[in-house]
């Protein structure tokens, strides 16, 4: 009796080592991956993304020429290695071998055919490249279908030259809408699509020859809420936001105050209400996991000064009208409320209506509360995106400033003044910094969020 | 046939208005009564939809005053319990602190609650947490200390709605506080209500302008509430559909207002016109068949009679026949065809007896005209017998004499006894006339020829129009019916005068007018002057105006006469121009 307490003693042991050292084991292949999302992205076609479900899908099916590492420098995508020549005014990436979903191979024209498509987009990465590159903003502008800044010398190689030799003059190739899609419309990604996107969803298998391997996960599935599942319901899925949020906390959710309407005209109301948000508290009850947010961007991509002590506001102490506040539907309802709390505590009559995060993102007039990550994780780019939506031109010179600048504490130095330049305005007043509110849940390894928000799925498994 | 026809008309109206009579008597006795009972039938009705309208009315007001009143005893109770001994004693945690209202708010089935500290500020809230530590915002209701306002959470924002409160002081970790608990009375509240009363319950914050209604209530529709100060009720139309409403003050500034569709009464009162509308259209129609059978039975007895009745005015007395009635027309139609009869028999005595007088008329003129020349005839021969007798052939001269004398008086009277019984012979047997196309002119000019040699002192004046049309007529009984009233004409004028005759056109046919300027006639002789053997003239007899009067009748004209007495005398005699008289004067 005892001898068999000790057999079952000894196999339970050797049983949970089993089990706890299967993640240590290392990834493996196989296996579908269910993600939910709260909404679907219109289209496939490589865009900046505006909300949550195009931030997931953006490196899904598609892959850019190059990607940037959290400090905002190039990191091999399509290209696998670069150059520079005539003191950093020209560049010359190198692809590697490649092909699309379709089966056809990838070549300097297809990236090159991109990029010009690429500059011609909304994208706020775009804007700066053209206006970086030589003949960039004619080519922009539709005024000619030339663009002496890109070459491409032969079916591995693309050059570019820019007007002035600039600090970081990749990143914008890192943007997603910088995607290389092949003349009919096949992409590179990691993943390749066997549905077409719908309201219901999308179903990606593991694309075998894509330019880092083959992901570890058979297919990915997006499952989009159905009419019997509310947005918090996983309903089964792998990665849901009813899971721990994945770090890091890259989101701004930040009150957008336009002062073409006339409850926000006068700066000192916008900084009364800038002023009257307790962030801490909101962060605290409303917004558990997320930061305090004083800055625009994230200390991830732009480590700030030590904080200075902001004056008191001077001037009116209270608002008085009717408000509405458009919210981005990717905004937690609570924080919402409290937002809309501090407002009405100022005497605002607020109106909230919920939009969806793309139309939050881009729309102007009145008040929004949206979740804003940078399209590209650059604190240059990442500025440039938050001074075209506060329209702010003492910020962008300041940026432009900036880019030419090599040196890189000179540069930081740029870079925070126009940020500074951006919060003093009071038009863009962060509250507090959000990690992406989607988790996995236990068994799904490798999972991973950039600062740009994006979900990066190819190095995910699934325990088996 | 056109009399019979136009009488047969005549007759069709008189009975038909008989008949148009009994129908309008008919509708007016049948339809006003029913018509009058459908009005107090529907208003009726519609008095009793009205009240039962008002009652529901009345009865949704008293649900929301009893529903308001439970929540807000039972809000009342809560918070008193809360406030005397629930709050913590000691500072709770942040956490501790954002949850007590929930905790409490569920303990009692609150689902609204707050804790405000003395300076406003929320400490702790179930309905709107975002508030917590910020002032508190809602708002009381003026002059409703018990109806507020309430911020509630809903979706990215707040809502405000209406609550029935309790407000209790309480001690906070040793702090004085206010608890306020209670129930919202909001839509879910009304749409209950509602649906419970089957009419729509709203509430309507007169201050604010804001109603609480049920989703889709066409009140919550309405931009100008149907509430009129000092008016508890009404009709309103909203979207389209007319409402009859009424309304209560739940405080100085909230109304409760509970509305019913109008449709349903107004169907059922516009169902029950219809129907009486139609009941009275089939009883008019009712009325009428019955009206035009009875008035039928009625006035057709009554139009027989009345048939038979203008043929005996007719002169035929051969209609007077019985009706097959029983009733009192039956009983007039039996005396009318009993009357009938008897005048018959009447006329037929009568015609005896004036055919009796007509020939002792004729036996005492024969009498009187064959006396005169008999009496002549008579003296003649015994004055010749006499003669014959005392003198013989003694005196043969002298008695030749008296012969000769006698036997002249004796062959005049002869004579004049002949004229007399030709002049008889001629109007026993007039001849008809024998037609043909006549000019009026030449005859009138031919008789005057024969009469002017006898004028003596008359002055015969003709004046003939020279345009006249033929006419249809015997020229020989023309001119002999004109010789008479020129012979009579100068007759008429023994001393002297003047005879006019005028031929003209008339309307009807052609005219001959023949004056004199003799004495006239008085009114009586102008009356008698055709009858047959009356004459004012010594040794006339009486025949010649009544020939002429025959003839114009026979030629299908006409004789007027004008005179008067001391104005002399003018007869006219209008003949028919040819078509008409040719077809008078056919057989």
């Amino acid at each position: 009796m005892r001898h068999e307490g000790r057999v079952l003693a000894v196999l339970g042991v050797v049983l949970c080592a089993a089990s706890a050292a299967r993640p240590a084991l290392g990834p493996r292949y196989g296996g579908e991956l269910r993600i939910a999302v709260a909404e679907m992205p219109a289209t496939l076609d490589p865009a900046a993304p505006r909300g949550t479900a195009e931030r997931l899908l953006a490196f899904l099916v598609h892959e850019p020429v190059l990607g940037v590492d959290d400090d905002g420098r190039p990191r091999p995508g399509l290209a696998q290695s670069w150059s520079s020549a005539a003191d950093g005014r020209e560049w010359t990436l190198r692809l590697g071998p490649a092909t699309f979903h379709d089966g056809s191979p990838l070549d300097s024209a297809d990236a090159a055919r991109s990029l010009r498509r690429f500059l011609r987009t909304g994208s706020t990465a775009a804007a700066h490249l053209a206006r970086t590159l030589e003949g960039g903003d004619e080519f922009r502008g539709g005024g000619t279908g030339a663009l002496p800044g890109l070459a491409t010398p032969d079916e591995t190689r693309i050059v570019l030259r820019f007007r002035a030799p600039m600090a970081l003059p990749l990143a914008a190739l890192a943007s997603p809408a910088a995607a290389v899609v092949s003349s009919r419309g096949a992409g590179a990604g990691p993943f390749a699509p066997t549905t077409p996107v719908s309201a219901r969803g999308l179903s990606a298998v593991a694309f075998g020859r894509h330019v880092r391997g083959r992901p570890f996960v058979d297919v990915v599935r997006l499952v989009a809420p159905g009419p019997d599942r509310g947005p918090g319901d996983p309903g089964g899925a792998d990665v849901s936001a009813s899971s721990p949020p994945l770090p890091p906390a890259a989101g701004t959710l930040m009150l957008v105050l336009d002062p073409g309407v006339p409850a926000f005209a006068d700066g000192r109301t916008r900084a009364l209400v800038a002023a009257s948000v307790d962030r801490a508290q909101l962060v605290r009850r409303f917004l558990p996991g997320g930061e305090p947010a004083d800055v625009l961007v994230s200390s991830l991509l732009l480590p700030p000064w030590p904080a200075a002590a902001s004056p008191a506001p001077a001037g009116p102490a209270s608002l008085s009208g009717r408000i509405t506040l458009r919210v981005g539907s990717d905004v937690p309802a609570s924080a919402s409320q409290r937002v809309v709390a501090h407002l009405a505590a100022l005497g605002a009559e607020v109106q909230a209506t919920a939009v969806p995060a793309a139309v939050a993102a881009t729309e102007s007039g009145q008040a929004r509360l949206v979740l804003w990550y940078p399209e590209v994780p650059e604190p240059g780019l990442a500025l440039e995106e938050l001074a075209a939506i506060a329209d702010s031109r003492e910020a962008r010179e300041a940026l432009a400033a900036a880019d030419l600048e090599r040196n890189a504490d000179r540069r930081r130095a740029g870079l925070l003044r126009a940020e500074e330049a951006l919060r003093a305005s009071d038009i863009l007043v962060p509250l507090a910094r959000l990690p992406l509110r989607l988790g996995p849940r236990p068994g799904v390894h490798g999972l991973r969020a950039t600062a740009a928000g994006i979900l990066v799925v190819e190095d995910a498994w699934i325990e088996p | 046939m056109d009399r019979a026809v136009s009488a047969g008309d005549e007759s069709g109206r008189r009975g038909h208005g008989l008949r148009a009579r009994l129908l309008v008597a008919f509708v007016l006795v049948a339809v006003p009564p029913l018509l009058l009972f459908a009005a107090f039938v529907v208003a009726l009705v519609s008095e009793r939809l009205e009240r039962s309208a008002r009652q529901r009315l009345g009865q949704g007001l008293e649900a929301v005053r009893t529903r308001v009143g439970a929540l807000r005893r039972q809000a009342d109770a809560a918070v008193t319990a809360i406030a005397a001994g629930e709050l913590p004693a000691h500072a709770p945690s942040e956490e501790e602190a954002s949850r007590a209202a929930t905790v409490l708010g569920d303990r009692h089935g609150l689902p609204l609650l707050e804790i405000v500290d003395a300076s406003g500020r929320v400490l702790s809230s179930r309905q709107w947490r975002a508030g917590t530590g910020l002032p508190e915002r809602d708002r009381q209701v003026p002059g409703s200390p018990e109806l507020r306002w309430e911020t509630v959470e809903e979706g990215y924002g707040a809502t405000e709605r209406l609550a029935v409160v309790a407000v209790r002081p309480g001690m906070w970790a040793g702090a004085p506080v206010l608890v306020r608990g209670g129930f919202p009375i909001d839509a879910a509240l009304v749409t209950e209500l509602s649906d419970l009363m089957g009419a729509e319950v709203a509430l309507r914050d007169t201050a604010r302008r804001r109603w609480v209604a049920r989703p889709g209530s066409p009140l919550a529709g309405s931009t100008e509430p149907p509430l009129d100060p000092g008016r508890g009720e009404g009709t309103v139309d909203l979207a389209g559909t007319e409402y009859r409403w009424a309304a209560a003050a739940l405080g100085p500034a909230v109304w409760e207002v509970v509305a019913v569709p109008h449709t349903l009464m107004a169907e059922v009162t516009g169902g029950l016109r219809r129907l009486t509308l139609a009941v009275a259209l089939a009883a008019l129609l009712a009325a009428l068949v019955t009206a035009l059978v009875l008035s039928g039975r009625i006035a057709g007895p009554v139009r027989a009679l009345a048939a038979q009745a203008r043929g005996v005015a007719a002169g035929d007395l051969d209609h007077g026949r019985a009706l097959d009635a029983p009733d009192e027309i039956g009983d007039l139609a039996r005396a009318f065809a009993s009357m009938t009869t008897e005048l018959r028999t009447s006329r037929e005595r009568l015609v005896q007896a004036e055919r009796v007088a007509a020939w002792r008329e004729m036996a005492r003129r024969l009498a009187h005209e064959l006396k005169n020349p008999i009496f002549p005839i008579q003296l003649s021969i015994e004055t010749l017998r006499r003669a014959l007798d005392q003198e013989g052939a003694q005196d043969a001269a002298r008695f030749q004499a008296l012969f000769r004398e006698s036997s002249d008086t004796i062959l005049d009277e002869l004579r004049s006894l002949r004229a007399i019984v030709e002049e008889f012979s001629q109007f026993a047997r007039m001849p008809p006339p024998r037609l043909a196309a006549v000019d009026l002119g030449e005859v009138v000019e031919r008789v005057l020829a024969l009469y002017r040699a006898r004028a003596g002192a008359v002055r015969i004046e003709a004046s003939l129009a020279p345009d006249l049309p033929p006419v249809s007529a015997d020229r020989d009984l023309i001119g002999r019916a004109l010789g008479n009233l020129v012979a009579n004409a100068l007759e008429a004028m023994p001393d002297g005068g003047t005879l006019s005759v005028r031929t003209r056109r008339a309307d009807d046919g052609v005219a001959i007018e023949v004056a004199d300027s003799g004495p006239g006639l008085t009114e009586e002789q102008r009356t008698r002057l055709f009858t047959p053997y009356y004459t004012t003239k010594k040794g006339g007899t009486g025949l010649g105006l009544a020939i002429v009067q025959g003839i114009v009748s026979d030629h299908g004209g006409r004789i007027q006469v004008e005179s008067a007495p001391g104005q002399g005398t003018k007869f006219v005699l209008v003949l028919p121009r040819t078509e008409t008289a040719i077809m008078a004067g056919e057989p």
